[in-house]
């Protein structure tokens, strides 16, 4: 792993205001936290409680109306589209809910997609994405396109893509909410697995069976934090 | 680069029926510009041709063809004789026109047209066997006769030398004395075919004895100016005919300038065809890709989650459309270039024995400009919504 910041995020007093019609919507109204690097953390709240947006923010798609991000030392909010996208590309893997696969493509092609766009050659690429495929388990599904693969693959497949450019934060977002219980389980070890060799994780749920595997959880309600526990 | 095509190729191949129909705007337009170009070079080449084997010392004479009334307008052969004394410049001049007669020649006969001609060559194509006429066999109206290649294959077997063989037109008879090369002549009038040329005073004898001709035609002498010569032509038989008829000449030149005239027009019309063609095959693509953008705005969301700039994602979408519009302009030239040169095969070279080469580099020209234009035109907007997309609601959308 290359070298990181012993901080890898670093919330302070950020707020979000969206304006719908003449209204605007207070989804974050102040929120301060920081996550070491190394840390696996939950962030939980019920629908509305703008885990969402601070999801967006965290990854880099959204800037923050007030207040200061800072990921792995970088202040994101004085960036412009480009230097976004290349934040998104250099410092962060994504795990969603749906898997969001390109679904005319293969496996291994899915998770070579980030070294496209940085620029690596196609041999360093599919090297690189052999590599993440096997340390997933899938080494023998490279060919494989997703929907010939169950969702729990998939899911894998969505990991081994976020992980293939090294990120500082590895961000899911309902990692599990497509699988079954038994498939999730298996995810979530696959998440404790990469935690303990010292990857950063920060995973939104709402599920308290799930966010139980993270070491630390933090609570949103109405925009703002109300419990932070370890 | 390369991958962008390939992912490109990739959609183009997974949606074959809307490629093909997409792309089937720009294959009917650059198939007709490029066709309809191939076959305006095949025939400037024809006429070129044609012009070629003319004298360009030489103009014919013919009454104006806006006047109504032409039964005054003939030219007797005396006044043509006349005209040659009596006109400055006029190195020679006769009667215009042919006439059609069955010819025999041993066992073989054909219908053949007969056309006068002077030692003063005025087709100048050349002679494949034999001599042209002398000053001799004009002045003492000789039997004797040059035979046009097609006349050559109508009546002898290929490659057997006819000269000093019979010609029979009814009961007269004509020694051959030559025969031309492949003529260039094909889709001119008949003041200048001829299967079997005869001395004009010899045609003039044997058939146009008491009658009258439709026109006639002159070379000038090396000196003279070819414009003064034709006016002072046109104006002794206007005088001759005391004023009732008007007379035009055409030369080599002047029939040049009408046919490029014409294939001017004919340009206008190509370029008109192909910018409406244009336009309309580009909304086709215009309207496909931006389809193709809505049916993956997630896809994009993803890839810009992922980390894809702006213009990374307009490359893959400017890609696409630029592929699929040259997809449709490399079928379009391959279907214009085999109907044009089929027709230029079949037809033009059929009849006028000049064979144009095919213009590839102007094909292959129009071709790659039209789906540069139309993907840059009608390409780039989609591509650009593409890049433009927010991607959270694009991650979100269903």
């Amino acid at each position: 792993m290359s070298e990181r910041a012993l901080v890898a995020i670093d919330v302070r007093e950020v707020t979000k205001t969206y304006r719908m019609g003449d209204i605007e919507v207070h989804a974050l109204r102040g929120v301060s936290f920081a996550i070491e690097a190394g840390e696996y953390v939950a962030i939980m709240g019920p629908s509305g409680s703008g885990k969402s947006t601070l999801m967006n923010l965290l990854g880099c798609l959204d800037r923050p109306t007030t207040g200061i991000y800072r990921l792995d030392g970088t202040d994101v909010g004085t960036l412009d589209d480009g230097q976004l996208a290349k934040i998104r590309l250099r410092r962060l893997g994504f795990v969603f809910q749906g898997f969001n696969l390109l679904a005319r493509t293969s496996a291994l092609k899915n998770v070579a997609l980030p070294l496209f766009y940085a620029g690596l050659s196609p041999r360093r690429r599919e090297q690189a994405a052999a590599q993440r495929l096997d340390e997933v388990g899938l080494g023998d599904r490279a060919a494989h396109r997703p929907n010939e693969l169950s969702g729990g693959q998939q899911q894998r497949v969505a990991i081994a893509r976020a992980l293939v450019n090294d990120p500082a934060v590895l961000l899911a977002d309902e990692p599990t909410g497509n699988l079954d219980s038994q498939t999730s389980e298996e995810i979530m070890g696959l998440f404790r697995e990469l935690n303990a060799r010292g990857r950063t994780i920060v995973m939104v749920s709402h599920d308290a069976e799930i966010a139980r595997h993270a070491k630390r959880t933090i609570r949103l309600r109405d925009g703002l934090i109300v419990a932070d526990e370890r | 680069m390369n991958q962008y095509v390939r992912e490109a190729l990739a959609v183009l191949a997974a949606n074959r029926a809307r490629t093909l129909l997409t792309s089937l705007g720009l294959v009917i337009g650059v198939m007709a510009v490029i066709a309809i170009q191939i076959l305006g070079a095949g025939m400037a080449g024809a006429v070129g041709g044609v012009l070629g084997s003319i004298n360009d010392r030489s103009f014919t004479l013919i009454p104006n063809v806006r006047q109504g009334d032409f039964t005054r307008a003939q030219i007797r052969p005396n006044d043509i004789a006349r005209a040659k004394e009596r006109i400055a410049g006029i190195a020679e001049a006769i009667p215009a026109g042919g006439i059609t007669r069955l010819v025999r020649a041993g066992r073989r006969h054909s219908r053949l047209s007969l056309a006068g001609e002077s030692d003063q060559r005025f087709v100048t194509t050349g002679l494949r066997f034999g001599r042209a006429f002398s000053s001799e066999d004009v002045a003492t109206a000789a039997h004797v006769a040059l035979l046009s290649d097609d006349g050559y294959r109508a009546l002898f077997e290929p490659g057997t030398d006819p000269v000093g063989a019979s010609l029979r037109v009814g009961d007269r008879r004509y020694v051959v004395a030559g025969v031309l090369e492949r003529p260039k002549t094909g889709i001119l009038p008949n003041v200048v075919r001829g299967d079997v040329f005869l001395p004009y005073t010899t045609y003039e004898r044997d058939y146009l004895r008491g009658r009258t001709v439709f026109g006639a035609r002159f070379l000038i002498q090396p000196d003279a100016d070819m414009p003064a010569v034709e006016h002072a032509t046109v104006q002794y038989f206007r005088t001759l005919k005391k004023g009732h008829v008007e007379y035009q000449t055409f030369d080599r030149k002047s029939f040049g300038a009408a046919v490029d005239g014409i294939f001017g027009a004919l340009t206008l019309v190509v370029a008109l065809i192909g910018a409406v063609s244009l336009v309309v095959a580009g909304i086709g693509i215009l309207n496909i890709m931006l389809v193709s953008v809505a049916e993956r705005t997630r896809e994009i969301g993803i890839r810009k989650a992922i980390g894809a700039t702006r213009g990374q994602i307009l490359a893959q979408f400017f890609i696409e459309a630029l592929l699929l519009s040259a997809f449709g302009c490399a079928v379009g030239l391959f279907l214009g270039v085999a109907l044009g040169g089929a027709v230029n095969r079949f037809a033009i070279v059929a009849i006028s024995g000049v064979v144009a080469p095919i213009p590839w580099f102007r094909s292959i020209g129009i071709a790659t400009g039209f789906a540069t234009v139309v993907a840059l035109a009608f390409g780039t907007y989609p591509a650009y919504r593409a890049a433009s997309l927010d991607p959270i609601a694009a991650l979100h959308y269903e």
